[in-house]
């Protein structure tokens, strides 16, 4: 196997036709990663490998793996610090009253 | 800023990526990275990109053969001719089905899709199980969508593996031939421009 | 022509299940920077060829549910394809 999302040809099981709403993090999830590659920031092939490079890509959601990998490239081109990221992140979980 | 995000609703069971990406949102447009317009643009693009396009693609294409031609041969122009901007896609390129062949669209690698036209692919698509078994059993996952091609007819399955996105262009349904391009674009599903199923004609009492 | 049986550590986009099969090519799609070598910040220079390449079904899985005319395509750069019968 050359990746854990090669996935071509596996077994697999009953394909799960529901559709959960798009929500609003997913949209910006979507948006920021176009907008940075609007600007030259990032490319569709960088988001696609360090998608690819996530140790727990099999847990993740779609748009998790998403979000994950586009901090990871924002971190790697020296747009923003890890440090930053986290301590902004925490923030916004206690302003939305959660852990 | 310590008001609440303006289109956030407070959820318990949001998955802890929620924050990470306000976080990096906030950050950028703190540092004139991107600027919230932009981002906001890029939603509004998104939201915006829908299933019809593709159907009124189908529809035109099913009425007009030289517009069919150019669909096939240069589906970017195509589209454009229709008003609709699909110059974010790398490559756009539509695959004709016939009454020799049935196609059906994959990405295995990640999940490619002409989101350009479309708009976001359904959950599905985008789920291991399709993109394990759409490859090896096409035939076996279109039974699942209820949908079985007619005897003699082939698949052939499109693994968008580099950066061209790909869509079907059903056959026109038997039965169809009052119908006008807005009816015929009703007749086209999503799924039947992914290939997991094909347009019917309503059934109409005579 | 066949897909190379090759391991490439990194980013690929030559899907395992192809890798060692035989298909024919179908089209040229064009010339692109190697994305391969895009994903890690490269210029990916000079440009590969990317072709569509068909492959019989049959071919490619053991017990395949479908007529011999089933088929499957895939986009594939140069440097993983070399002609049938090498090595």
């Amino acid at each position: 196997m050359s990746g854990v999302h090669d996935i071509g040809g596996s077994s697999g099981g009953p394909i799960d036709q529901s559709q959960h709403d798009v929500e609003d993090w997913e949209r910006l999830a979507d948006a920021i990663n176009s907008a940075l590659g609007g600007k030259g920031l990032q490319t569709t092939d960088q988001h696609r490998r360090a998608i690819e490079s996530l140790p727990n890509y099999r847990d993740l959601g779609y748009y998790e793996r998403w979000t994950a990998a586009t901090e990871k490239l924002l971190i790697e081109n020296g747009i923003l610090t890890q440090a930053e990221i986290d301590e902004k992140a925490g923030e916004i979980e206690r302003r939305w009253g959660g852990s | 800023m310590s008001e609440v995000h303006p289109h956030e609703e407070v959820r318990p069971e949001r998955s802890p990526y929620a924050a990470r990406i306000r976080a990096m949102e906030a950050l950028l447009v703190e540092k004139s990275v991107l600027t919230e317009a932009e981002i906001q643009d890029r939603i509004e693009y998104m939201d915006s990109r829908t299933p019809a396009n593709g159907a009124k693609l189908v529809a035109r294409a099913w009425t007009d053969p030289d517009f069919k031609e150019r669909l096939l041969s240069d589906a970017k122009s195509a589209a454009r001719e229709l008003g609709l901007d699909a110059t974010h896609e790398a490559e756009l390129i539509v695959v004709e089905n016939t009454p020799v062949v049935h196609n059906l669209i994959v990405c295995t690698l990640c999940s490619c899709y002409p989101r350009a036209v479309l708009g976001r692919p359904p959950d599905w698509y985008k789920s291991f199980e399709y993109r394990s078994r759409a490859v090896r059993e096409p035939r076996a996952v279109m039974r699942e969508f209820g949908f079985e091609p007619e005897e003699g007819i082939e698949v052939a399955v499109h693994d968008s593996t580099a950066d061209a996105r790909y869509m079907v262009l059903p056959m026109r349904p038997e039965g169809t031939k009052n119908m006008d391009e807005e009816e015929l674009a009703a007749l086209v599903t999503r799924d039947a421009l992914i290939g997991v199923s094909a347009p019917q004609a309503p059934s109409r009492a005579s | 022509m066949r897909v190379r049986p090759a391991e490439k550590p990194g980013h690929v986009r030559a899907p395992d299940y192809l890798k060692g099969r035989s298909g024919w090519i179908s089209c040229v799609l064009g010339h692109f920077p190697n994305p391969e070598d895009v994903a890690y910040g490269l210029s990916g220079m000079p440009e590969k060829t990317l072709y569509r390449v068909s492959f019989r079904q049959s071919n490619l899985w053991d017990g395949y549910e479908g007529p011999d005319g089933d088929r499957l395509y895939a986009d594939v750069y140069e440097h993983w394809l070399e002609p049938e019968g090498e090595r």
